[in-house]
């Protein structure tokens, strides 16, 4: 890693940069890599280096009057020198992630871009906010950084893509933090769509903090990428707090997708229900991990977690390890997983209507996401959405 | 002489080395209706769907010829583009896919570059309409939570909106109340005529007293040991099953 070295320090955060430096790089013997060859992330191929630049953050104008009642949707350097209070605030507040410990170092030494999204107390905003992350580097390493604080009894929708339109020279890692923070009695629907090209290895970090009443949904959506490991982290810090987690990867060629979840209840009567659900088609494979943790004070918490998988090819695959770590006694928890290939009876009810085997198949696919993306419970977003997995399903194919 | 619709000679079938079908031999021809009837285990839902290409069966000795046509080598969907319909006696649940993009996908495969996606949404409505089958329907996932008589009008309106050529109708009336029986039966009716055969596979009488058949056959242990005309329906009702069981010839 020569090019280390030739980092320029003035936008490094030193205590940060020397974490990075004294952890060892990850071993396929730790728990956390055993499924997720380290070696595959080509931190040593690519630059490293704080610059802004190398990240383009986008959004859809909001409106005046949006504007006006405080809402706030820019991108991080912005925000840092309009809104600096905000930024001191929250900024890396959501608390020590409990994984990928090197490249959280990394990330939190280096980054400088991303989205800022801050709706402020008592304001609902009715329409979708969209806002897009893209990379404008070859070869190169990229810290997208986002914050979203909700304010108390403040609503909001906000779907967040993460893209290259004109493509990338690779290789690329993408290195990212989301950090959300739901004051009390708030809502935020988030859906987080990744949609990396090819070249892209991807780590993500997402840290969810919700206070007391704070309704938090959730839709991780993994498409792109070559290799993406991910720590989805959701906090529920007060009474009353519920979380909905869902998850929808679609994989096909060599694509590989790992995610580990914590589900952590920290105060009595929260809820938590996690559906994270994979399609995988040729040589493509998940890993989920799910942990489910119960403080001893949580008493009355309702946790659910499954993971379905659904194996579109002899070369796919995918492993499914939940975990439960409870420690209250008066609790509901549940979870369940799934792996297998496509139902023979649904396959043959749908080909006895004549509909040929390719096209029974994807509307089998269809519909085992469909029932993700629909408990969003916002149709204009769910065809939306549903197009998304449509595309990748159609462009996948061979020629008929 | 005219090709049969539907002709079954000396059909063997077995299911995980099981025989299940011991030689059946059917011909039924455009515009007829026939019954098979039997007792549960006699082999009838394993003949509707050997017609239809379940993979699971596996066909040892004998043949299906449809317009003529061996059926052996052909898979399920381009069975059903020829114009072979089963109603199924549990139709499966696709849980996501919705009725009425289910039944699109259904039609613009069944009738290709003559499907109209214009008229589609008007016809589909107005087959629900006649099998009393409220819109909302439209947007609810197959089969999927559906009662017994919600699944039976959902395979009668597939059938009305796919116009197949041969239609097996598999215990369509099981588990019906007497008036959705009529409105199924009716629906039955309506499609009747002389572009479409049907075989309706029934256990009870009931459904032929709405339904008339043409022919009757009598299933028994994976054979059809008896056919007759109409009466043969009345007479399985008034006597039962019983007396062919005791006719039964010891196996061979």
């Amino acid at each position: 890693m020569d090019k280390i070295g030739a980092l320029k320090g003035e936008a490094i955060r030193p205590a940060a940069w020397e974490r990075f430096t004294a952890l060892p790089w990850p071993s396929k013997t730790d728990e956390e890599w055993r499924r997720t060859d380290p070696a595959k992330v080509p931190l040593g191929e690519v630059e490293l280096s704080p610059d802004p630049a190398s990240l383009r953050v986008g959004w859809e104008e909001i409106s005046p009057k949006l504007i006006a009642s405080g809402v706030i949707l820019t991108d991080l350097v912005s925000a840092k020198k309009q809104f600096p209070e905000l930024i001191q605030e929250y900024l890396m507040k959501s608390g020590a992630p409990e994984g990928l410990a090197k490249f959280v170092a990394l990330h939190e030494a280096l980054f400088s871009q991303g989205l800022f999204c801050y709706v402020p107390e008592g304001v609902s905003v009715e329409l979708p906010l969209r806002s897009w992350v893209e990379i404008a580097k070859d070869r190169a390493a990229v810290f997208p950084h986002g914050l979203i604080i909700v304010g108390e009894g403040a609503e909001a929708t906000l779907v967040d893509e993460r893209r290259a339109p004109g493509g990338v020279h690779g290789p690329i890692v993408s290195d990212e933090m989301v950090e959300i923070f739901l004051k009390a009695g708030s809502r935020l629907r988030y859906v987080h769509l990744q949609k990396w090209p090819p070249q892209v290895v991807e780590l993500f970090t997402q840290r969810v903090l919700l206070e007391k009443d704070a309704h938090f949904l959730n839709l991780t959506m993994g498409l792109g990428s070559t290799l993406s490991k991910a720590n989805v982290e959701t906090t529920l810090t007060q009474t009353g707090a519920r979380a909905d987690l869902l998850g929808l990867f679609f994989g096909s060629g060599r694509q590989h997708f790992d995610f580990q979840t914590l589900q952590d209840h920290r105060a009595q009567a929260t809820t938590s229900d996690l559906l994270y659900k994979s399609a995988l088609k040729d040589d493509s494979d998940a890993v989920y991990r799910g942990l489910i943790r119960i403080a001893r004070q949580a008493q009355k918490s309702d946790a659910y977690q499954a993971n379905r998988n659904l194996l579109l090819s002899q070369g796919a695959k995918a492993d499914s390890i939940p975990m439960l770590e409870i420690l209250a006694d008066d609790v509901r928890c549940t979870h369940g997983v799934a792996v297998g290939p496509v139902d023979e009876e649904q396959a043959f009810y749908l080909m006895s209507r004549g509909v040929p085997e390719a096209e029974a198949e994807r509307l089998i696919v269809g519909g085992f996401f469909e029932q993700v993306i629909q408990r969003l419970k916002l149709k204009e977003l769910e065809e939306g959405l549903m197009a998304q997995v449509s595309n990748k399903m159609n462009k996948g194919d061979p020629k008929e | 002489m005219t090709t049969p619709l539907l002709e079954i000679k000396n059909l063997h079938v077995t299911i995980e080395g099981k025989e299940i079908l011991k030689g059946i031999n059917l011909a039924l021809e455009k515009g007829q209706v026939h019954a098979l009837m039997g007792p549960n285990g006699s082999g009838k839902s394993t003949l509707s769907n050997v017609l239809m290409g379940h993979p699971k069966y596996q066909v040892t000795g004998g043949e299906v010829l449809y317009q003529g046509r061996d059926l052996a080598s052909l898979k399920t969907d381009v069975r059903a583009r020829a114009g072979l319909f089963l109603a199924f006696q549990y139709p499966t649940a696709i849980p996501g896919v919705s009725v009425v993009n289910f039944l699109r996908t259904a039609m613009k495969s069944r009738f290709g570059e003559a499907f109209q996606p214009k008229e589609f949404r008007k016809e589909f409505k107005a087959a629900m309409a006649q099998l009393g089958i409220e819109e909302s329907f439209a947007t609810r996932y197959v089969n999927d939570g559906f009662s017994g008589g919600e699944k039976k009008r959902h395979e009668v309106l597939q059938m009305a909106l796919l116009k197949p050529e041969l239609a097996v109708l598999d215990e369509t009336d099981s588990g019906l109340d007497i008036d959705a029986l009529r409105v199924v039966a009716e629906g039955i009716n309506r499609l009747r005529g002389p572009q479409l055969g049907i075989l309706l596979i029934t256990h009870y009488q009931r459904l032929l007293s709405y339904v008339e058949p043409d022919v009757v056959h009598v299933m028994m242990d994976g054979q059809i040991i008896q056919s007759g005309g109409k009466e043969l329906a009345h007479e399985l009702e008034a006597k039962g099953y019983a007396p062919y069981e005791t006719e039964k010839a010891p196996a061979p």
